[in-house]
Order: structure tokens, then C-alpha cells, then sequence
């Protein structure tokens, strides 16, 4: 085999790949829900980046410690302060932008590290079976049941106030039921089909089966179900904040609308109390829409009938 | 067999059996016994294509598994050129593995969708350290182009829904082969594809033969097939071999009562119905007995109600190199006195 031949097989293989890319991309960007989705949240990443600004041309638009020396209350929105300032006379639009970083932070980590509980779990007791796939499942249904907000409020009243890290843990501790059932499903089902067997006489072992065979198979339901984690997580942390059990260091757009409710400005104020909702509402169905275009990728079904043909 | 002058055994199966034990509970009575292979005795020789004829369900794809060892024998005996393989495990299953690989029945299936062709053929030689990884494609190349697929550069670096079925099963057996195994079996690869794609299968494997001089177990349901592929035919019912010998013979002579029945069973061309040449088999099961007796009683035409229901058959030879499981095997009319041929579980050959 000449120099040439492997080289121009190598560049196939990367066309293979952006081919496949480009492929469930355009299929992606077809889904209206997944346009809207993902435009959604662009602009909330561009929030969220954007939220190191305001601090860096005036200290006083410091979303947690800079306060408008003119201010005195809350005031309506202006040329000096765009959405306001809330009771204290801090800025609510860098605030709104603080959140953005902080909803990222939250949704995205505390739903890859639940996923990644919950593909590991699920993998093992699905490919396991016998007594580690029951115990693993059991556990999952008891903690599938425990009201994680409820848990995680009482963990706050004992151990005083989180951080924003051990909100994440925790979310992430009692969301992952739900992905290893799902995983251990599909996993179940790629046990018996016959590319596991001819792996097997390929003389795969367990490892190689595992990682290199089914794996593959359910990382992208493991990746879709991450997209309804995230929203899960930052409706979660939203609460705990709005309950009064958010990290005190951050400002998380359930924190706004806590110091909204606790200052008595609910029916006052609609520039302080609206931008956060919106903004709650706005990036769960974000997420949730980019979750349904993901589904119609990655549906198998749907997938067979386009490349039947 | 006790003909193996010329030819050299490579795999022995030696009173193989394999239970399934049906799903129960207390309320479903459950935990029957169901047998899908009975005191399987068989002989491979090198280089020869044998064939396992039978019907669905007749236990021909679980003695396939069972010599690739993806399921373990309940009793008997399998060796691989003198060794013992029946119970192996860890690195010793994986050296096995190396001499012995298989293609499977659907080709939609054994490949993994996720993993490229490249990968998918390459897999054998990652998991067993052969050669430089940086050989491989070289190696998958040369290997795909074996199996047909002409250029091989066109295929690797597709995912297999790419692919024709015809096009999957080449790549499927151009991974069997990439080691260059000792012996193939191959469980029915034409079944899925289109009659076209099947003669092009049979001359791929007729070719990995006479090239690697890889011994094959080629298991089919059809007799036609297994006639123009094979050396010799094993015809296997209900989990009972019950006859083998050379494909001619077995074809143009058969002396059991089943093996006739599947050739009665062939269609045959320019016929538009089904003339049956022998006739032996039964229109209506009828009822049998008692367990102890011949396995194809129930739809045997032939068989007499007191010496077939109550004594298991004697293997016969019928002919050079031919035996047959059935107390009428050899002559054509009167069965010999039953008390003499009641001996229970004399399977192997005589």
C-alpha cells in the first residue's frame, strides 16, 4: 500500500465524521423547536459572558457589592441604570447578567454530573444483571421518590446555608435515577443483540464490550436526557434561592426574586420582579425545545426510515 | 468418524448436549427442561466445508455457538485439534478464539452501527495484539477486498447502514477471516441476503477454504445449498444428528427418513408442485409414547409402533462414509427383532 492511498483513506475518515455531523446537524436546524431552542441560548451564553462587563467600566454595577452611592431605594429603569436598581441600589440588569452565569453553572454541571451517575449506574446494572442490577435498582427507585427539592431543603435547615457547589452535588445526587433507568434499558436491550456476540468472538472482553460497544449506543440518550437535567437543576436551584436557601455569595435570578418577595416590592417594582422569571421560564424551555430537536436526531425509528431509502 | 486417512480431525464434538431450562415461577410451574442438542457426536476435518442441515429450532445455530464457545456444552466433549475446549476461560478462551471465529445470520445485526467498517474488521486484530496497529488498515484492506468488496478503499470508512445486506455480510466475514482462523462456522449467511448475493457468498467461502485452508461448518436450512457448497452433511433434528456423510451421497442416497423428507421438502425446478420422491413424512404428528424412543417417530411414516416408539435407534452404516440413525437404515423392507436393537443411547458411531 503506497504513502498516498493511506493518506488519502485518512482524509475519508474525517470527511466520514463531518459528514455524519453536518448530517444530524442539518436534520437539527430542520426542527423549528430546535432553531428557537438553540437562538434562545445563544443569547442567554452571551448574557452569561457578558455578565463580567458591567463591573469593569463602573465597580458600582457590581451585581453583589456595588451600590449606587445616589440611590437609596429602588428606583425604575434609566440611561444610568438600564432595568433599575433594587432596595439597596444595585444594578438589576448586571445582576440579571450574574444569573445567566450562574443558571449555566448550575443546570449544566449538576446535569453532567447526574447523567454521568446516572449512565455509569445504569450501564453496570444493565450489563451486570443478577443481584448488582437489583440492588442498583433499588436504590434508584428510592431515591427516584425522595422529593429532591423538599431533601434538599432540609439538608439546608441542618447544615445552614450551601454553597452554590454543594447545590449542585446535591441536585446532582438525586437526579440520576431517572437517566440509569433509562440507560439500563438500553443497555439491557444491546446485550442481547448479535454485534455483542460477534464482538465476543472477535475476542472482546468486558471492558472492550462495555466502551467501545455499547457505550457508543447510549451516549446520545444519556446526552439528551442531560438536556432535561439542566432544566430540572436550574428550576431546582431557582427555588431553593427563592426559599431562601441559595448560596448567600451569588446572585442567582431565584435570589433576585427572593430579595423582590422579601422587600415587599412583589406588586411594586415589575422591572425587578419580571426580568428574572422571564429569564427562569425563557432558558428551561430553552433547553427543553433544544431537548426535543435533539430527540428527533437521535430517534432511532426516524433515523431507520431516512436511511432506508 | 473412523475414516480420517486422509485428512487430518481439526474439531471433535464428543456426546455434546445442551439444556435450556424454560422461565417459571411457582405459579407457572416453570423450570422445564427444554433440550436443543442431544449427544451430539461429529468429526471436522481439515479444509473440509461440512454442512448442519435442519429445520428451525432443530439445535443447528446453538452447536454453532457452542463450538465458538458463546455458550458452554451442559455434557460432552469438544476439542480443537487435541485440546480441550469445553470449559475454557479467560486467556485461554481468547487463544481459542483466535483459530475459531464465525459469521452470523444477519448481517443487519452483527455489526455494531456505531463503529465504522475500518474498526468493525480491525476489531480482532486490536483484541488479540496481531501485528502493528499501524498495519491494520492495510491488513482490513486487503482482507475486505478478500471478501469481495472491490475497492476495499470505498467501504472502510463507511458506518454500516451504508451498506447493502450483501455488502454487510462480506464485511462480516472478512472480519471472521482477518485472523486467518482455523476453522469458520458460518450460521446460515445467505438467509437474509437475496438468491443473487447467496452464490457470491458461497464463492467467498469456498475461497477462504481453498486459500487459508480454513476449515468451515457451514449450517443451513436448505439442502440446496448445502449440496452445492459442501463435502460433506450432517442432518441434525430436534437436537439429533441424525445422519452424515458425503453430500452426494447424503443427497442422491439419503437413508434416513428426515433427510428425506427435506429433500422432498426441496422444491424442484420446473415443478409447480411438490412431488414428493420418498414420502416419509407423517401429514398429521401422531402421539408418541414414551421419550425413549427414535426422535423422528412422531412424523415418521416408516416407523413401526413398537420398535421405534420404545427403542432410541442404532447408528447404522449405510453406506462408504455414510451413517444413519434409524432402525430401517440400511434395508429397504422388514425390520430386524426389536429386542435386538433396544440398546438406549448407543449414539456414537459405530
Amino acid at each position: 500500500m503506497e504513502q498516498t492511498t493511506i493518506k488519502s483513506l485518512k482524509a475519508k475518515r474525517r470527511a466520514l465524521w463531518r459528514q455524519r455531523f453536518m448530517e444530524n446537524w442539518r436534520v437539527f436546524l430542520r426542527n423549528p423547536l430546535g432553531r428557537i431552542g438553540m437562538s434562545l441560548l445563544v443569547m442567554f451564553g452571551l448574557m452569561a459572558i457578558c455578565s463580567y462587563i458591567p463591573p469593569m467600566i463602573n465597580p458600582m454595577y457590581h451585581p453583589m457589592t456595588g451600590v449606587d452611592p445616589d440611590v437609596v431605594s429602588s428606583v425604575g429603569p434609566s440611561w444610568r441604570h438600564w432595568l433599575g436598581t433594587d432596595f439597596m441600589g444595585r444594578d438589576i440588569f448586571s445582576q440579571l447578567l450574574a444569573g445567566a452565569r450562574v443558571a449555566f453553572l448550575v443546570g449544566v454541571s449538576a446535569a453532567f454530573m447526574s447523567v454521568v451517575l446516572g449512565t455509569a449506574v445504569g450501564m453496570t446494572a444493565g450489563y451486570m444483571g443478577r443481584f448488582t442490577d437489583t440492588a442498583l435498582m433499588r436504590l434508584a427507585d428510592m431515591i427516584m421518590v425522595l422529593p429532591t427539592l423538599l431533601v434538599v431543603l432540609m439538608l439546608a435547615a441542618l447544615f445552614g446555608k450551601l454553597s452554590i457547589w454543594m447545590i449542585v452535588l446535591m441536585i446532582a445526587l438525586f437526579r440520576w435515577p431517572g437517566v440509569s433507568r433509562i440507560i439500563r434499558a438500553q443497555t439491557l436491550s444491546l446485550k442481547q443483540r448479535p454485534f455483542i456476540d460477534a464482538a465476543r468472538v472477535s475476542g472482546a472482553g468486558h471492558l472492550r464490550i462495555i466502551f467501545r460497544h455499547i457505550m457508543p449506543n447510549v451516549l446520545p440518550l444519556a446526552f439528551l436526557y442531560m438536556t432535561f437535567r439542566v432544566t430540572s437543576a436550574i428550576v431546582i436551584e431557582a427555588g431553593l434561592a427563592f426559599l431562601g436557601f441559595g448560596d448567600p455569595g451569588t446572585v442567582s435570578w431565584g435570589m433576585m426574586l427572593q430579595w423582590v418577595w422579601k422587600t415587599g416590592h412583589m406588586f411594586q417594582a415589575p422591572y425587578w420582579l419580571l426580568p428574572p422569571g422571564i429569564c427562569i421560564s425563557l432558558i428551561t424551555l430553552s433547553f427543553y425545545m433544544l431537548g426535543r430537536a435533539m430527540d428527533e436526531v437521535l430517534d432511532p425509528r426516524l433515523r431507520d426510515e431516512t436511511q432506508a431509502g | 468418524m473412523n475414516e480420517s486417512r486422509e485428512n487430518k480431525t481439526i474439531l471433535q464434538m464428543e456426546g455434546v448436549s445442551r439444556f435450556y431450562r424454560t422461565r417459571g415461577n411457582v405459579f407457572r410451574g416453570g423450570g422445564r427442561l427444554v433440550v436443543a442438542l442431544s449427544k451430539i457426536n461429529l468429526s471436522l476435518r481439515q479444509g473440509e466445508i461440512f454442512g448442519l442441515v435442519g429445520e428451525s429450532g432443530s439445535g443447528k445455530t446453538t452447536c454453532g455457538r457452542l463450538i465458538v464457545r458463546l455458550e458452554e456444552p451442559d455434557e460432552g466433549r469438544i476439542t480443537l485439534g487435541g485440546e480441550d475446549i469445553t470449559h475454557l476461560k479467560g486467556k485461554r478462551l481468547r487463544e481459542y478464539r483466535r483459530q475459531v471465529q464465525m459469521v452470523f445470520q444477519d448481517p443487519y445485526q452483527s455489526l455494531n452501527p456505531q463503529v465504522t467498517i475500518a474498526d468493525s474488521v480491525a476489531e480482532p486484530l486490536i483484541t488479540h495484539k496481531v501485528g502493528d496497529p499501524l498495519d491494520h488498515l492495510e491488513r482490513v484492506l486487503r482482507v475486505l477486498k478478500t471478501a469481495g468488496l472491490s475497492p476495499p478503499e470505498d467501504y472502510v470508512y463507511r458506518f454500516p447502514h451504508q451498506l447493502s445486506g450483501g455488502q454487510r455480510q462480506r464485511v462480516a466475514i472478512a472480519r471472521a477471516i482477518v485472523l486467518e482462523p482455523s476453522l469458520l462456522v458460518a450460521d446460515e449467511p445467505t438467509s437474509m441476503l437475496d438468491a443473487s448475493y447467496s452464490a457470491q457468498i458461497f464463492e467467498i467461502l469456498q475461497g477462504v477454504r481453498d486459500k487459508l485452508g480454513a476449515t468451515i461448518m457451514f449450517i443451513t436450512h436448505s439442502m440446496a445449498s448445502a449440496r452445492y457448497l459442501c463435502d460433506r452433511i450432517g442432518v441434525i433434528y430436534r437436537g439429533h444428528l441424525v445422519e452424515q456423510g458425503p453430500a452426494e451421497q447424503v443427497i442422491n442416497a439419503p437413508k434416513h427418513p428426515y433427510t428425506k423428507a427435506l429433500i422432498d421438502a426441496t422444491p424442484k425446478f420446473g415443478r409447480s408442485e411438490l412431488v414428493p420422491t420418498y414420502g416419509t413424512l407423517l401429514a398429521a404428528e401422531r402421539p408418541a409414547t414414551s421419550s425413549a424412543g427414535c426422535p423422528f417417530f412422531r412424523r415418521c411414516a416408516l416407523a413401526e409402533r413398537l420398535l421405534c416408539a420404545g427403542s432410541y435407534p442404532p447408528w447404522r452404516q449405510v453406506g462408504p462414509r455414510q451413517v444413519a440413525l434409524c432402525h430401517f437404515a440400511q434395508e429397504e423392507v422388514p425390520p430386524p427383532p426389536p429386542a435386538e436393537n433396544a440398546a438406549r443411547g448407543e449414539t456414537g458411531a459405530p
